[in-house]
């Protein structure tokens, strides 16, 4: 499109009386060159940003493992948005589902910091004030040494090393 | 200012909260509930906050207090129908209500209080 400017300036390059006018078409081409480049973008940045939200609904689950218990295993970093996405999510989950057990199982999740562990905290004691019980599974050792160190503690909760075993088991008698 | 109704099934009062709360009445159900459990001598106390959006700390405290005062008088006291918005405003607010149990809706906190109703 740029390139009508060059054959336009060699067809009125010989008369003076007509640059006012070359200038003013020459404008025009800059306007609309914009305003492709600008339309451009904005698809692109509608792109991005629709498949980050899509990602963001992906990577938080909420399963239904069996009568009266939910699952939820995040999958990738857990940032501060995400967190809160886990707890609404699960709460909303709880409430749905009716159930009474919530395992969270954090083993697709490479790395825990202090906000993300409070965060996973006031998920459990959310949980608890709605009248579930809520457990957390699959703490790597990096992780544990890494919640440990930055002196967190998860006081009276019984964190389990695998999903399957004791979130089963505690629901059990409640089956039969 | 709005009464909030104590109902009686069996040896249970259950208070079910349908307006919006105020501090007023939250302190008046306070006073109305410590004397229909002396009245009646029941044993639990079943407050069922489903229609309830909106709780600030003040109400959320007088939550806790209603708790400890009911176990006083040896009932004890279960929050069902929590809504995932207000538990989440009460962890914020540093709120766990720790002396006070908890169940999903009426009928898991009936069967929480066991025979008593």
């Amino acid at each position: 499109m740029f390139s009508l400017k060059d054959a336009v300036y060699n067809l009125v390059a010989g008369s003076a009386e007509l640059i006012p006018e070359y200038v003013a078409f020459a404008r025009t081409i800059d306007d609309l060159g914009l305003h492709t480049f600008e339309t451009y973008t904005a698809a692109r940045e509608q792109v991005i940003s629709d498949q980050a939200e899509s990602m963001l609904e992906l990577s938080t689950p909420v399963v239904r493992l069996w009568d009266g218990i939910i699952a939820v295993p995040p999958v990738g970093t857990l940032d501060s948005a995400r967190a809160q996405l886990v707890m609404e999510k699960m709460l909303d989950a709880l409430v749905s589902t009716e159930a009474e057990h919530a395992v969270i199982d954090i083993t697709g999740v490479p790395t825990v910091d202090t906000e993300v562990a409070q965060h996973l905290l006031k998920t459990v004691v959310a949980a608890r004030l709605m009248g579930a019980e809520c457990i957390i599974t699959g703490i790597r050792p990096q992780i544990a040494h890494t919640i440990v160190s930055l002196g967190i503690e998860f006081r009276r909760r019984a964190d389990q090393a695998d999903a399957g075993g004791r979130a089963g088991a505690r629901a059990e008698p409640q089956r039969a | 200012m709005e009464h909030v109704p104590i109902l009686k099934i069996g040896s249970t009062l259950l208070v079910s909260i349908q307006i919006d709360l105020q501090d007023q009445s939250v302190q008046q159900l306070q006073e109305d509930l410590a004397e229909q459990i002396v009245a009646s001598g029941a044993t639990g106390v079943i407050i069922d906050i489903t229609a309830v959006e909106i709780v600030d700390s003040f109400i959320g405290r007088m939550l806790s207090t209603i708790g400890s005062m009911s176990r006083l008088f040896d009932a004890e006291t279960v929050l069902v129908g929590m809504r995932p918005a207000v538990a989440i405003t009460l962890v914020e607010l540093g709120l766990s209500l720790d002396g006070i149990r908890t169940a999903l809706n009426t009928e898991k906190g009936l069967r929480l209080l066991g025979g008593r109703f």
